[in-house]
């Protein structure tokens, strides 16, 4: 497995679109928390929490991204063919589904951190020097955002990754990765709230759910709590994956 | 050794591999014949477990390509040069195949020198022509240095000096006691190579044979006759039996009787020899003869520029 694990990580760093992806994910929320800091960080009523809640407002952007990295992960290889000599030099393919998996969810949650990280830590310097009271003692659920977002991060991996494995085309991945989250659950919930006249039930979407591990506003708005999206949006993300999978182990290279 | 057994794939209703069976000998090249369609790649890729074939089975040295721990080390295959992200440069190609069988980094060096692409190996595949994609290929084959060699059409898009190359290391490595299968429509390419083919046409076998027998069994057999005084004879050649036709001036090729009767006829004649020797027909024809019945696309023929079909 130490061998599959080598292989791929050579793989997911030896393409430039990745590294490109990579750049953005990290350098967008970056550019936009540390620019809030130093702009915001002198102005009465800028608080910390406004800081986690930039932070980890534009990480999720930065986890769509990383779904994108992790589908092409996988579509790449069938669209360029790789995924031939890549199952011909280990013919049991769920340990490369699974080594593959590994790689791109531990990289991108190894990305995450050291965004939330550089983000939170410079950017409350900033606003320190710039006079605000950077303390997350009133803001109980700063930190929970906080690690919500680099799981909900990688998460996001393994949707994109599970997209990727069962439709082997990176245009539709990517599609389904951004018009699902950003159009359909928003229709589709609203639809539902009018059939079932429950207007919560848009919350319990998958990405929607998912999307709550990383807000610092407080819950009991009907939706579910933060441990619960992170348990429901993994267990959506292992089910996508899961059935990709078999359909990779199934269906010939 | 390689052992395939009543392989059979489907695609749908289509049966592309009808019930195959062949074996293959090491330290030789065996040449894997059939037109377009046959079903050639589709066997190959059942074989490396990368179709699931829906009966049947292809062993390495008695083991199904799936049991094999480190693949690699024990069988390279190439089956399409184009198999490779073109974002990436030959020695990172090659780093990912041979971290995934714990092959030594030191190895990818000796492989690009054996296929001449270190001076390009840093250079994305993108710029890689066909050919060079077709020698990174070789290089990711020869990787594990292993004892079965798969390859499927290695000579497409090499220029002439690339073409003798592979012929040379094929033999080369054969030679070495390795099992060597190749598919490949330059026949002219496989007649100078292989020893033994297996041929097949509509998925099903056509024959396995060594190539002299198969040339032996389909192609045409004539005996070519020059003699300044060869009209004299060719009324006594077409009452034993022989067909005559007409080649040049006093140049004959002579069907239906072999070397030592027209040889006897021409001396009880007292007639003028120039040359009396055997013809055979080349791979290329007895593959068109055995694969005649078999062909998945044929074409329609051509009008000659004065009218008639060619």
């Amino acid at each position: 497995m130490i061998n599959l694990l080598r292989s791929e990580w050579i793989k997911l760093r030896t393409v430039r679109m990745n590294w490109v992806l990579a750049i953005i994910a990290i350098g967008f929320p970056l550019v936009v928390t540390l620019l809030t800091a130093f702009f915001e960080g002198d102005k009465d009523g800028f608080k910390s929490r406004d800081l986690v809640s930039t932070l980890t407002g534009t990480t999720v952007v930065s986890a769509l991204l990383c779904g994108v990295i992790a589908a092409a992960s996988i579509t790449s290889e069938f669209g360029f063919g790789t995924i031939r000599p890549t199952f011909a030099a280990t013919p049991k393919r769920m340990n490369v589904v699974l080594a593959k998996g590994l790689v791109v969810v531990m990289a991108t949650m190894v990305l995450a951190t050291a965004v939330v990280l550089i983000g939170w830590f410079v950017g409350s310097a900033i606003a320190t020097e710039r006079g605000t009271n950077m303390t997350l003692e009133p803001w109980p659920s700063a930190v929970p955002a906080m690690i919500g977002v680099i799981v909900l991060t990688g998460l996001m991996s393994l949707v994109g990754y599970g997209f990727g494995l069962i439709t082997r085309s990176t245009p539709v991945a990517v599609a389904i990765l951004i018009v699902w989250p950003l159009i359909a659950e928003g229709l589709v919930g609203a639809l539902l709230g009018v059939v079932t006249g429950n207007d919560n039930i848009g919350r319990w979407m998958p990405f929607q759910a998912g999307i709550r591990m990383a807000i610092v506003e407080s819950f009991g708005d009907g939706g579910p709590s933060r441990l619960q999206s992170g348990f429901y949006f993994g267990a959506v993300a292992l089910a996508l994956t899961a059935i990709g999978s078999w359909s990779v182990n199934r269906r010939d290279a | 050794m390689i052992n395939v057994g009543g392989l059979t794939k489907r695609f749908g209703s289509k049966v592309a591999v009808d019930r195959l069976s062949f074996d293959i000998r090491p330290g030789v090249v065996t040449g894997f014949l059939g037109p377009n369609g046959s079903g050639k790649s589709t066997t190959m890729r059942c074989m490396l477990g990368l179709d699931r074939p829906e009966a049947g089975t292809a062993l390495f040295d008695g083991k199904p390509y799936r049991d094999l721990q480190r693949p690699l080390h024990e069988v390279g295959a190439l089956l399409d040069a184009g198999y490779v992200h073109p974002g990436r440069s030959a020695r990172n190609h090659l780093r990912w195949l041979a971290a995934s069988n714990g092959i030594a980094r030191s190895r990818i060096d000796e492989v690009l020198e054996m296929v001449g692409l270190t001076t390009v190996a840093g250079a994305r595949l993108r710029s890689y022509s066909l050919g060079m994609r077709q020698r990174l290929g070789l290089a990711g084959v020869l990787l594990g240095d292993p004892h079965t060699i798969i390859l499927d059409e290695p000579a497409n898009g090499l220029d002439p000096e690339g073409i003798r190359w592979i012929r040379d290391v094929l033999t080369y490595l054969a030679r070495q006691g390795r099992t060597v299968l190749v598919s490949s429509h330059q026949l002219s390419e496989m007649a100078l190579m292989a020893e033994d083919l297996v041929v097949i046409g509509q998925g099903r076998l056509i024959e396995q044979s060594t190539v002299s027998s198969f040339v032996d069994r389909y192609a045409d057999h004539w005996v070519r006759v020059k003699s300044p005084t060869a009209e004299q004879f060719v009324g006594a050649v077409t009452a034993a039996g022989g067909e005559v036709s007409t080649i040049a001036a006093n140049t004959h090729d002579i069907r239906g009787l072999d070397c030592v009767a027209v040889g006897e006829m021409a001396a009880r004649q007292q007639l003028v020899l120039h040359e009396l020797s055997a013809q055979t027909g080349s791979l290329e024809d007895a593959f068109l003869k055995a694969t005649a019945g078999a062909q998945e696309y044929t074409s329609v023929q051509l009008a000659s520029p004065t009218g008639d079909a060619q």
